[in-house]
């Protein structure tokens, strides 16, 4: 009766444990060397995608502990953006948390103990497992938004955005309890059956319990009022890791316990993921126009795009295909690229200017010209103009509204449709102020973009570039990714 | 005995702990709110559980146990650090910046 | 089964005020003691329900460990432990007072459709799932990789809460 565990499936997760410990070890045995313990997150992040490709090329799926914990290409595809993107926050962090005055080993401690979460995470199939997953993601980052532990504004990110999770994840609990009282187990795919029949009324309420709790933690419209604070207070590198990696892994949780759990009951998921959806986009859109600092108007902005991933989940139902759950991924995949890039970006210019608002952007095209084609370039494709692959992630999602083809899809569709004009012209803003505005007086003491920085820089703008030209390499990623099911 | 006995006192407790996070702003107190929240979800867990005859709900209980105690901990040691710099454990003195 | 009964109502009642107490009692310290009754009555009611183990893991960690760190919490904030309610409270009470009776109406009433009149089955079954043993088994058959990733986690938090505490 010993279970099965197939440790090969379980790699991705054993290799960040170790690193994990490792870096504790030596960060506590050899302190003089504070190079090291970066280095070894770093190479332990890419060690952890070795098994995550080989297990892709073996091409089996694995399911173990009654169908618990499930690897397959969707957890797979997922495994590997997180990795990868853990990759580029490790790039980004390392000049910022070197040269503040702050705690160094620990910080990657808890990074990567919150990317094991996400690893976790997808390939987790019952509510237990997302919950551990979940919580694994969040309550490092609670930590990390308060790096700064001297600043006020750092110490209110970090309260708000822990006060917020907890207070999430005891709201999703309680719907989650009521789930699992109806249905009788916690594994998705004993709720899935249950929720074919005809539930009673309570259970479309656990259900909207549940997805509220997400909600916030992917901070839709109205469940986002805790994200700019948090956004500006935390270290950049910090908002970087929490505007893409912890937004995505909240959303792969709500795709996976929508997909695999809830589907059948799409009358209860679907209006709620509507309205949550286009109040993202319009509410986070129309803030995003009256921001004058770039971090807050990149949080409003990525309220704004998690609308849109919102969008194909909306009409998720209603889509015969998988184009609607690729839509998804694809979408988060191109949005983790710019996004990255574009505070990375922010980062490299703030340590010349010692400042993120708007207004020492004026003028960058003439003294730092690389870094504001740079950041052109991720502000184009956040708005969406092609060949930028923001074209082709507003692309999928346009085109499941139209597998869709109800009349919600379709107003739902308009709605999206008109953020992505209103989009246009804060991104557009900041690259107009870029090239036309005459710069302000620079701040002494500059600190060159280190050799980490650049690399993250060229990293996203080559994905951004390249999937923007050859979308199909994302297309085909997602086609494998939904390919069974 | 009625499984709505047990569900319903849960119902309460949740929605007293609703209240007290609206309505308290010490962070300590906040907290213990969130507490009575999740107290309530291990009532509901248990109650279904013994309903059910299905033991993975007293698991789940267990594991948001142990996940609690961790937030508590986290959660603490950011409200001491706060206090610290503002001298204060309320939560709307941290209000500096605006939406 | 009468004696179950009155052992329920007598706990619910006590949990209900002390509830009430931890949200609305002038004293911080107060508060912690009426969470102690909650979560004491809360491992009773688990007793009730044949969970003998969750019962007694609540009384070790909420109450041994989690209650000690609130009481650390308080004495470290000197959070007041006078009668001066303003200070504790923000000027929401009553929109909070609505909110919260608005959910228990709520819930109630879809509990009442959802469950009403369902019994729960005490049999030799119930008592013997409860047992650590069957417990054990279970845990380490299908959630052993949420057990171990829970072990990361409390490390991670403990990391995390030195780092914030610690004086610097």
């Amino acid at each position: 009766m010993n279970p099965v565990i197939d440790y090969h499936a379980l790699a991705p997760e054993i290799v960040l444990s170790v690193t994990i410990i490792l870096c504790l070890l030596v960060d506590l045995f050899i302190p003089d060397r504070p190079r090291l313990v970066p280095q070894l997150a770093s190479l332990g992040v890419l060690a952890a995608i070795i098994p995550v490709l080989t297990l892709a090329v073996s091409g089996t799926d694995v399911s173990m502990f009654g169908g618990a914990f499930v690897v397959d290409n969707y957890a797979l595809a997922f495994d590997g953006l997180f990795l990868v993107v853990a990759y580029i926050t490790l790039l980004v962090s390392f000049d910022e948390i070197a040269d503040g005055d702050y705690y160094g080993g620990e910080y990657y401690v808890l990074l990567l103990t919150s990317v094991l979460g996400m690893v976790m995470m997808a390939s987790s199939r019952d509510l237990v497992s997302i919950f551990i997953a979940l919580e694994t993601i969040s309550i490092p980052t609670f930590v990390l938004a308060g790096w700064r532990k001297h600043d006020t504004k750092s110490n209110e990110a970090a309260i708000k955005y822990f006060l917020i999770g907890v207070l999430s994840s005891a709201v999703m609990l309680y719907g989650m309890s009521l789930i699992f009282g109806f249905a009788n187990g916690t594994k998705l795919s004993v709720i899935s059956e249950y929720s074919a029949g005809s539930p009673p009324a309570l259970f479309a309420v656990a259900i909207f319990l549940t997805i509220v709790g997400f909600a916030f933690k992917v901070s839709a419209v109205p469940f986002h009022f805790w994200a700019p604070d948090t956004y500006e207070g935390a270290p950049l590198p910090v908002t970087a890791f929490l505007s893409v990696a912890s937004k995505a892994a909240g959303f792969v949780a709500l795709l996976t316990i929508i997909r695999f759990g809830f589907f059948n009951s799409s009358d209860s998921w679907q209006p709620l993921i509507w309205v949550l959806a286009a109040a993202s986009m319009t509410f986070g859109n129309l803030a995003a126009l009256r921001q004058t600092n770039i971090v807050r108007m990149l949080a409003y902005s990525s309220i704004a795009q998690g609308g849109f991933i919102l969008v194909p989940l909306a009409v998720a139902g209603d889509v015969s295909g998988p184009s609607a759950w690729e839509a998804v991924l694809v979408y988060l995949m191109i949005y983790a690229a710019m996004n990255l890039g574009a505070f990375a970006v922010v980062m490299a210019v703030s340590r010349r200017t010692h400042s993120t608002e708007i207004s020492s952007f004026a003028g960058l095209g003439r003294v730092d010209s690389v870094n504001a084609v740079m950041l052109s370039l991720f502000m184009f494709s956040l708005a969406g103009i092609p060949p930028l692959a923001g074209w082709f992630a507003k692309f999928v999602i346009f085109r499941a509204v139209f597998d869709a083809g109800t009349t919600a899809a379709v107003v739902l569709g308009v709605i999206a449709a008109l953020n992505a004009v209103v989009a246009f012209f804060y991104y557009s803003n900041v690259v107009r102020r870029m090239w036309f505005d005459e710069a302000p007086e620079v701040v002494s003491s500059p600190r060159p973009a280190s050799v980490a920085l650049t690399l993250a820089i060229g990293i996203t703008v080559v994905v951004v570039v390249v999937v923007g030209v050859y979308p199909e390499v994302f297309a085909r990623l997602g086609q494998l990714a939904f390919a069974s099911g | 005995m009625e499984l709505n006995q047990f569900l319903i006192l849960s119902a309460f407790i949740f929605a007293v702990g609703v209240y007290g996070v609206l309505a308290r702003r010490n962070g300590v107190l906040v907290l213990m709110s969130v507490e009575l929240m999740l107290n309530a979800v291990n009532l509901n867990l248990i109650a279904f559980s013994a309903f059910n005859q299905n033991i993975n709900g007293q698991i789940f209980a267990l594991f948001i146990i142990a996940v609690a105690a961790a937030e508590v901990g986290v959660g603490l040691a950011i409200i001491l650090l706060i206090y610290r710099n503002l001298r204060s454990p309320d939560l709307d003195q941290v209000e500096q910046l605006k939406g | 089964m009468w004696g179950q009964q009155v052992v329920f109502w007598l706990l619910a009642i006590a949990m209900g005020a002390a509830a009430i107490g931890v949200v609305r009692s002038r004293d911080v310290v107060h508060s912690v003691l009426f969470l102690v009754v909650v979560l004491a009555g809360a491992a009773a009611q688990y007793i009730l329900l044949a969970a003998e183990f969750v019962a007694w893991v609540q009384v070790l960690i909420y109450i041994g460990a989690v209650v000690v760190l609130f009481l650390f919490g308080v004495m470290l904030t000197r959070s007041p432990m006078g009668h001066d309610s303003n200070r504790l409270d923000n000027d929401q009470r009553w929109a909070a007072g609505v909110v919260a009776l608005l959910i228990f109406g709520v819930l109630t009433a879809l509990l009442v459709d959802a469950f009403g009149g369902q019994q729960i089955n005490f049999g030799p079954e119930l008592v013997a799932q409860g047992s650590p043993q069957a417990i054990g088994s279970d845990l380490f058959r299908t959630f052993i990789v949420p057990f171990e990733v829970v072990s990361m986690l409390l490390l991670a938090a403990l990391v995390g809460a030195v780092v914030m505490a610690r004086k610097d």
